[in-house]
């Protein structure tokens, strides 16, 4: 649906002819998401326009103009996901990719300031600089650091010890959806970025609940986030060990190890443990296949995994990572870790040892580089499903209960056959919560295959239900309108909630509620 | 033909879109600052003027998504140096291949009579005058005039042929580096020729812009040509030229009886074999410039022809193996050798070198059609070279020199810009 010309006009003297197109082509371009895709790639609802505010007064005066002309609008940032485009017609997208600058690197007070297209890595990188390090999500460090905080979920292992997206989120502003600006925690008082619930105004479960409302609730122009300490050099020099890119020198007191277990129980225990011990740095459960997957040929990994060596070794594995700030801190996380292993009949794997091991996996721990390697490259298509960021024992039930369910689909030949139980991820904040999803692998442009794989995702959401799972966390996004109707009345009806804050925060409807919470029941 | 849009129907369809194709490696990232690696989206900031949105326009023509060509889509598939930064980027963690169906969305759109009107004027001086420069034919051996060198085309013989290529041929201020390229290798003895004015365009800007017919006739006369005059060794100065001979020469399926090297492999050579030797100390604090055609895109191109095979269900496994082109075998040590043995200069390395470098701006006929883009990508990399402190930019490409100087021009700045075999004629 073409937007009306004065209209287009009215946006294109906010930001300018060359920031804005309705072209076919440009459009089309948005329409290529194969996240969340159905079958295909192509998305079936296409942007009226694509928007590009360089500014958050640019994006208050889009929103003022989508009020008063009755226009939906959604704002993107990286833009990986279907989820990222409007899901109704005639709808704008805003592509933030111009709002791009770190603001602030606060050393002393140990947080940055960004805008929505700052990526993990650039944040990182210059964090580093500084004797910092930020959190980056399990998605990769080319994801948006505000996204995963004030919007979309934002799990990562190393949130064993620097906690998960949401709960580093520090001062916001937020455009809401009627073009008001709503500057939240400390910023709201005029006292600058440093905390995100007082001495101004405290919205952290409005804006963004547990998972975040998915763009449904307007647009985070800036954000503070949390940075910890770093104790390795400034600047990670690489080499190249082809098709790898790996730390030159090994960092001090940083070691990688993987580690199996004889149940999955087993696993959970000693997860749980680390946790309560507070040691180490990153932990992540690593299904065989994901292990596998890390190789650079496709060819050799399925060499490798119809040899069951993976299977074999790593069935119930994860990689932790000990990062000391000195060689005593570092021998005491090893006893305990030793003790901990001795208690949970943990042993460590015969590769873990390897150098090729230990340079690509301390690479991929704190670059997170190579998610795409995993999930995409197989198939094509890629999804997720269940998901927790719960106990460790609701992550444990719902990999049982993944495991099985997938393990039927494989069998009908729609899925990769990933071993069945390709749930990724752990505990995170200290140990106290723990997260989870599991992983599919599908040929997106095969029909009985997508089909397949939309079969297993509707029959895992029913399983979350009848099994009390929780809401599975990446589906709610992807199902559509009427998704929280169905999961709402088993969670305490929080679908109302969502529905009450979104007709309180958008009265006109004009931010894309698709990925988040319609109005109406 | 080599460039057909249907043959990259599976990469295309399963591009990510994950944006990796935006940014340098990840782990290779070092500032904020210097983060882009693909000029055009850095430029223009619309995802479709990245690597993956070209890559879904691509599949849009191939499956008819598209109904019109608009001068947006032209724009979007030309303002591009095809530098292939997006591609080595996106096989850091893929198998597809992303810059040849850029190529090939250019010879569909070329094959269906669109295209800039710019390229009219290039390819028709091309067809006319053999050359891309607009300048007549009869004028491509001047720059050679008065130098004491072998003809080839005159029939005489010689073990090495160099191949000045069209700027240098034609660009009264950098055929100076023509001949000090032929100086050096007479110097260090190399039985060295010209084709003088018989020399013709290398099809390069042909094959970039999608004129594949154009292409194929230039290269496979060059091939005839040189294998004719039994050459042993095709030697040039120009990148962009050195990258289409080795790395899209060999897929015309003519046996090429030559080997074809760069010149800064050449001079390498020589050097370690002490046919040449530095004496002259240069004390400046350079830096190196990677030109696309000699680094990431120097690997000869194999196009993967095989058969899908689905194995662990849905897994799909591309029989025979897919050779997986990263860009990493490049020529990016010899230039950097032939530095390092200049008494007193210091090398230093900007932020995004070698496989992840960022482009000129002058590639794939940018330089001549929108010089704006070209200067604005230069510029970026003026400032990377300033921010490691360097007095000088060397380079080893004529589009890289001339885009860089123009740029530096416009600019102000004392910045230099040399030339590799200029700073060996001066280190001699």
């Amino acid at each position: 649906m073409a937007l009306r010309r004065d209209i287009y006009r009215l946006f294109e003297n906010v930001v300018g002819p060359e920031n804005m197109s309705d072209d076919p082509a440009v459009l089309r371009s948005y329409m290529y998401q194969p996240f969340g895709a159905k079958e295909g790639v192509w998305a079936d609802i296409s942007p009226a326009a694509v928007i590009m505010p360089s500014s958050t007064e640019e994006v208050v005066a889009i929103a003022k103009i989508c009020n008063r002309y009755g226009i939906v609008f959604k704002a993107m940032s990286t833009g990986w996901g279907m989820h990222n485009l409007p899901g109704v017609e005639g709808a704008v997208s805003l592509d933030l990719r111009r709002m791009n600058r770190i603001l602030e690197i606060d050393e002393k007070n140990m947080y940055a300031v960004v805008e929505p297209h700052v990526i993990c890595v650039q944040l990182q990188v210059e964090a580093m600089k500084k004797g910092l390090n930020c959190h980056i999500i399990g998605a990769g460090s080319n994801t948006s650091v505000l996204a995963s905080a004030t919007s979309v979920v934002g799990y990562g292992p190393d949130g064993l010890s620097m906690g998960f997206s949401g709960r580093n989120l520090l001062g916001v502003e937020w455009v809401l959806p009627t073009g008001d600006v709503l500057k939240l925690g400390s910023l709201g008082a005029d006292s600058g970025w440093f905390c995100g619930d007082g001495p101004g105004p405290s919205l952290r479960g409005i804006m963004r609940g547990w998972e975040g409302a998915w763009g449904g609730l307007g647009v985070f122009t800036k954000c503070a986030v949390k940075l910890f300490h770093w104790n390795g050099p400034p600047e990670l020099e690489m080499k190249r060990t082809p098709p790898n890119y790996v730390l030159k020198e090994p960092i001090k007191f940083f070691k990688v190890a993987l580690f199996s277990f004889p149940t999955i129980e087993k696993l959970a225990e000693a997860a749980l443990q680390l946790g309560e011990a507070e040691i180490g740095w990153f932990v992540s459960r690593l299904s065989p296949s994901f292990v596998g997957l890390q190789m650079a040929s496709g060819a050799n990994y399925v060499a490798t995994w119809n040899t069951g060596m993976l299977q074999e070794m790593l069935k119930y594995a994860f990689l932790f990572v000990i990062f000391a700030n000195s060689e005593r801190e570092f021998d005491y996380q090893q006893k305990v870790l030793a003790q901990i292993l001795e208690d949970t009949g943990g042993q460590t794997s015969p590769i873990s040892e390897a150098k090729e091991m230990q340079e690509l996996t301390s690479t991929a721990v704190i670059k997170v580089d190579e998610v795409t390697r995993s999930c995409f490259r197989t198939t094509g298509g890629f999804n997720t499903s269940f998901g927790a960021m719960d106990t460790v024992d609701l992550a444990m039930n719902q990999i049982k209960a993944g495991r099985e369910l997938k393990d039927k689909y494989i069998s009908k030949g729609v899925l990769m056959d990933d071993g069945g139980d390709n749930s990724a991820t752990l505990v995170f904040d200290q140990g106290h919560l723990a997260y989870t999803e599991m992983l599919l692998m599908y040929d997106h442009h095969d029909r009985g295959s997508a089909e397949g794989a939309y079969q297993y995702l509707a029959e895992s959401n029913r399983a979350m239900l009848d099994k009390k799972l929780g809401t599975p966390i990446f589906q709610v996004s992807q199902v559509g309108k009427g998704k929280h109707g169905t999961f709402g009345p088993a969670c305490f009806n929080y679908d109302k909630w969502l529905r009450k804050i979104k007709r309180e925060f958008d009265p006109n409807n004009t931010c894309d509620p698709t990925a988040y919470a319609s109005p109406e029941e | 033909m080599i460039l057909e849009l249907k043959d990259y129907l599976d990469d295309m369809k399963r591009c990510a879109r994950c944006s990796l194709c935006k940014w340098p490696p990840l782990a290779q990232i070092k500032s904020w600052r210097f983060s882009n690696n693909c000029p055009s989206i850095a430029r223009y900031n619309f995802h479709s003027y990245s690597g993956g949105g070209r890559m879904a326009l691509g599949l849009a023509l191939a499956e008819g998504r598209l109904d019109t060509i608009t001068d947006e889509l032209l724009n979007i598939v030309y303002r591009c140096t095809a530098c292939g930064a997006c591609d080595s980027s996106c096989k850091y963690n893929s198998e597809l291949e992303l810059l040849w169906p850029i190529y090939s969305t250019r010879a569909h759109l070329a094959g269906m009579g669109h295209f800039l009107p710019e390229h009219s004027m290039i390819i028709d001086s091309l067809r006319k005058e053999d050359n891309t420069m607009m300048q007549p034919k009869a004028d491509r051996g001047k720059w050679a005039e008065g130098l004491d060198v072998k003809d080839l085309s005159k029939g005489e013989k010689a073990e090495v042929v160099y191949h000045a290529g069209c700027l240098y041929c034609y660009d009264p201020e950098l055929s100076a580096i023509a001949r000090d390229t032929v100086l050096l290798l007479k110097e260090a003895g190399v039985d060295v020729g010209i084709r003088g004015s018989q020399e013709t365009c290398c099809g390069s800007t042909a094959f970039q812009l999608g004129f594949q017919g154009e292409f194929i006739k230039f290269a496979e006369s060059n091939i005839d040509d040189w294998n004719a005059a039994g050459v042993a060794r095709v030697v040039t100065s120009c990148a962009c030229g050195f990258g289409i001979m080795k790395s899209v020469y060999p897929l015309l399926g003519k046996e090429m009886k030559f080997e074809v090297l760069h010149i800064t492999q050449y001079l390498d050579e020589l050097l370690k074999q002490s046919k040449l030797k530095f004496s002259r100390s240069f004390p400046a604090r350079v830096t190196y410039h990677d030109p696309c055609n000699l680094g990431r895109k120097a690997e000869t191109y194999v196009p993967w022809k095989g058969q899908d095979k689905k194995v662990l269900g849905q897994f799909i496994l591309r029989e025979p193996e897919k050779i997986v082109h990263r860009g990493w075998n490049g020529i990016y040590e010899p230039p950097r050798d032939i530095i390092r043995s200049v008494p007193g200069i210091q090398l230093v390395e900007m932020e995004r070198i070698m496989e992840y470098s960022w482009c000129c701006g002058a590639g794939s006929g940018v330089k001549q059609t929108m010089n704006d883009l070209a200067l604005w990508i230069a510029s970026e990399r003026i400032e990377e070279a300033k921010s490691v402190g360097s007095e000088a930019i060397v380079t080893a490409c004529p589009w890289c020199e001339q885009n860089l100087k123009d740029a530096i021009k416009e600019a102000g700045g004392n910045l230099m810009v040399y030339d590799i075999v200029e700073l060996a004629r001066q280190a001699l």
